[in-house]
């Protein structure tokens, strides 16, 4: 055979084969669909002057927002962005695209198979990467930190590319005061005509939203690089020698600047509170009947029952210890009651809090995962049983090498068989009994290295470690922990992202302390860019952090003092003030209508600390 | 011998995927034999907008001399400057905010049907206007009317490999309208408009079902530039809110 016809022959073959394949049944589905790769830019012949002038207050018509995300937006005080912490945040995706910037789109395909294995975006002006995995990898659980991008899987049907997007940090949908929680998740919708893009959002968000809202934007191919891609955004004292503890709100319905822009725009205030009904067509026909006296009564919060979270618990309740690495050296554990956080490396781990020591069997195995060496430390920074319930199992399991040879073990003949629990003198009292009296929880639990002033130290692991009291905070006992190198602080109940603050006013708690006490936190993080990232958080209860979640945080208990301390102010009582709703704003996130801490006993604990006027003493 | 084998399998993919697009779901070569038959998804039924884009031009009358967002030149803006809603009711001419240039954004609910297998009909309760989609070569309207002239088409992509087609759009082009509004306050598009519309379907996890539907005008006469926008209307399972009402200028 010639070299022509063996050819000739090669092709036909192949070209059969190839016949052959297509007409075959579809394969599994393509990854692949429309190219998006490139340069685009947002357009914004819709809705002028919201995406760069941000809308103005009182400006949320078309918004599905229910009773919480209505009074949130009310009470919200423009000068709120002099915060430190609201300086430079990043976009958070139902924003993201709606803001004015340029997009950069590309590919990232495995070099071997070409397989897609995500789609990226960088954003212009909050220099931001966004990736959307391709490649059918799972969502992370619940615990994880929650970022401005969020999580976001996709795949394309037919010629859109849909993204399902979770674990969003809790952010702005509209720059005026319109909030989305940290529960938001987001379905979107690309689709290309062309050199145009248009995109569509749908967020759902259970604390903030009544129904899920859906916008639509477009971008058009930029035809070179638009350039300006950095974000050169620092944060810094824009209200010079302003307390720590202020942050500017405005009380139920004192928004001074409320009626400007449905005057200018010649928009009913009814239609501009928004609302799931404010979307309808035959919502027109409402405005054009609407009188101020149907718009009085959405200022405020409806008279009758608090809500409940409509949030789910992070902690799985699956009967095991989950660990999530946090950063560094350090690593969370999920499961048992309050988060442990576990340091490991080159001497034994330091164990922050025990859980409730239900499952301690399990929390030391986990631990052991993590080091082959017994648990040398344990850091309590409460009392409270949800951080202490573990100490005698993980102090039984451990061992701490530094005590055994020393001048201890000449004293105490069992000095170093377990490990060594540090914790103020405040958690042993609590923990403890004076002699001869019944003690609260067995003494093999008590802490046997106790401190008194504020700050206790220590170089273990390759690391300082350092552990900061807080007096009168949540208790008169709480500390929370620093690992400098990795970059992490545990926070124990000063601050958790599933509930109110437990403000243990009978055991010293007091609002003022605990406040200060988020501030010391806060002084002590610095954000990698954006409010993102640097210092990670490990809670109390509930899922990984950084700083911003903890500014949030804090921003709320200030704004709920506030309300209380002008209801008092105006000579309230307690019912009154519980009656009042003042925590309507937050409690489709953090309320509670049953269990051990409900929104009513968060409420009665900021009264009594704010009527029994406790100084928060300070000691360094 | 390798790369060449390589390049005639190539062809052949190519040649294949470059073949007549067939409607998802049908069996390879048979060309559905309307433009009804080809639909690559189904647009009928009832959908009712959901106001959260421009909402503030939509659903109140804006102030006269607002028009933010639109890329008017300084001619279009001694129009809209000028904007009589009381001159418009005298003329009989309530429907210029109606026409096709702005029709979608208007609150009020769709009804989409097949008038025939080459004309896909689109009513509006609001302004009780009618659009009609044609499939075959539109026969011109002897004058331009508020909904002009609209010729449609499938654009389904082939798919590689013997896949099946990626579900594609509904693209229609509109021309020979009467002057118009793009806005209820007065902001004028041109009988010189013309006016590019992709129709796209998505279905949410949740189940519901959402027309998209992307626009651009050209209007050589009063904008400086393409006017884009998207619109979207939310499927409904039955005729729940249809309420037809004519055109108002107010």
């Amino acid at each position: 055979m010639s070299r022509s016809a063996h050819s000739a022959t090669t092709l036909a073959a192949l070209l059969a084969l190839g016949l052959t394949l297509a007409a075959q049944d579809a394969p599994a589905p393509s990854r692949t669909g429309l190219d998006l790769a490139g340069y685009w830019t947002t357009v914004f012949h819709q809705d002028a002057g919201l995406a760069t002038g941000g809308g103005m207050i009182g400006d949320y018509g078309g918004i599905p927002l229910n009773e919480a995300g209505r009074i949130y937006a009310l009470s919200w005080d423009a000068s709120r962005m002099t915060v430190r912490q609201q300086q430079c945040p990043g976009y958070v995706i139902p924003y993201f695209y709606f803001a004015p910037q340029s997009f950069r789109f590309w590919e990232e395909r495995d070099p071997y198979t070409q397989e897609l294995i995500a789609i990226k975006m960088y954003t212009q002006t909050s220099e931001q990467t966004r990736t959307i995995w391709m490649d059918g990898r799972p969502h992370p659980p619940a615990y994880a930190p929650h970022t401005w991008t969020g999580f976001a899987t996709g795949a394309w049907s037919g010629h859109i590319l849909s993204v399902h997007t979770t674990h969003l940090k809790r952010a702005w949908l509209r720059v005026n005061g319109v909030p989305q929680s940290d529960a938001a998740t987001v379905d979107e919708y690309f689709t290309r005509h062309g050199d145009r893009i248009t995109y569509v959002s749908v967020v759902t968000d259970p604390v903030y939203l009544a129904e899920p809202w859906i916008r639509s934007v477009d971008f058009v191919r930029a035809p070179r690089d638009p350039a300006a891609w950095l974000y050169a955004c620092d944060d810094a004292e824009q209200i010079v020698g302003r307390p720590d503890d202020v942050v500017p709100s405005h009380l139920f319905g004192q928004n001074p600047f409320l009626r400007e822009y449905s005057k200018l725009r010649n928009v009913p205030l009814l239609g501009a509170l928004g609302g799931p009904e404010t979307t309808r067509p035959e919502f027109m026909a409402t405005l054009a009947a609407a009188t101020d006296a149907d718009t009085l009564p959405r200022l405020r919060p409806v008279p009758g029952p608090s809500s409940a979270s409509a949030v789910a618990d992070p902690d799985p309740h699956d009967g095991q210890i989950h660990v999530w690495p946090v950063q560094g050296n350090v690593y969370m554990l999920v499961g048992d009651g309050g988060n442990i956080a576990v340091q490991v490396g080159d001497q034994g781990p330091l164990v922050v809090d025990t859980g409730a020591g239900r499952l301690s069997d399990k929390v030391v195995a986990a631990i052991r995962t993590l080091s082959p060496r017994p648990i040398q430390y344990i850091v309590n920074t409460s009392f409270h049983p949800d951080h202490t319930g573990g100490n005698s199992a993980l102090r039984a399991s451990g061992r701490d090498p530094s005590v055994i040879g020393s001048f201890f073990s000449t004293q105490f003949a069992d000095a170093g068989r377990g490990a060594t629990i540090i914790a103020h003198l405040n958690v042993q009292n609590r923990m403890s009994a004076p002699a001869g009296q019944p003690a609260p929880t067995p003494p093999e639990g008590w802490p046997s290295d106790t401190f008194v002033q504020g700050r206790r130290r220590k170089f273990h692991n390759g690391e300082a470690v350092e552990i900061w009291h807080r007096p009168n905070a949540a208790t008169d006992g709480d500390s929370f922990v620093q690992f400098r190198r990795s970059d992490v602080i545990v926070t124990g109940d000063l601050f958790t992202t599933t509930q109110y603050p437990l403000i243990d006013v009978k055991n010293g708690g007091s609002v003022a302390g605990l406040i200060q006490a988020l501030n010391d936190i806060l002084d002590r993080t610095v954000y990698k860019a954006q409010e993102e990232g640097g210092t990670m958080i490990i809670p109390g209860r509930g899922r990984v952090t950084d700083e911003w979640e903890v500014a949030e945080y804090r921003d709320m208990i200030v704004i709920i003092r506030d309300r209380v301390q002008a209801m008092i102010a105006a000579n309230a009582t307690l019912e009154q003030i519980k009656a009042a709703r003042l925590t309507v704003d937050y409690d489709t996130r953090f309320g509670s209508t049953s269990g051990p801490w409900t929104t009513d006993m968060f409420v009665e604990a900021v009264y009594q600390s704010l009527t029994q006027a406790r100084p928060a003493a300070r000691t360094q | 011998m390798r790369s060449l084998a390589g390049v005639v399998l190539l062809a052949g993919m190519v040649a294949l995927a470059g073949a007549a697009p067939s409607a998802q779901g049908r069996g390879r070569g048979q060309v559905p034999s309307t433009p009804k038959a080809a639909a690559p998804f189904d647009l009928t039924g009832y959908w009712t907008a959901v106001v959260t884009r421009d909402w503030r031009f939509r659903m109140v009358m804006p102030p006269k001399g607002d028009y933010a967002g639109v890329p008017l030149n300084p001619a279009a803006r001694k129009v809209a400057d000028a904007w009589d809603p009381a001159r418009d009711e005298a003329a009989g001419e309530q429907c210029r905010s109606y026409g096709a240039a702005n029709i979608m954004r208007v609150p009020g609910r769709l009804h989409i049907t097949w008038q025939d297998d080459q004309t896909l009909k689109i009513e509006t309760d609001a302004g009780m206007q009618a659009r009609l989609f044609s499939f075959s070569t539109p026969r011109p309207a002897a004058a331009a009317g508020w909904q002009g002239t609209s010729a449609a088409q499938w654009e389904v992509l082939p798919g590689f490999r013997g896949q099946a087609p990626l579900t594609g759009s509904l693209k229609v082009v509109t021309t020979r309208l009467k002057p118009g509004y793009l806005r209820k306050n007065g902001v004028p598009y041109s009988a010189q408009t013309t006016m590019t519309e992709y129709f796209d379907r998505i279905t949410q996890p949740n189940g519901d079902t959402h027309l998209i539907v992307t626009t651009t005008i050209e209007d050589p006469e009063y904008l400086t530039q393409p006017y884009l926008y998207s619109t979207h209307f939310k499927r409904q399972a039955d005729a729940r809110g249809w309420a037809p009402r004519p055109c108002t200028a107010r």
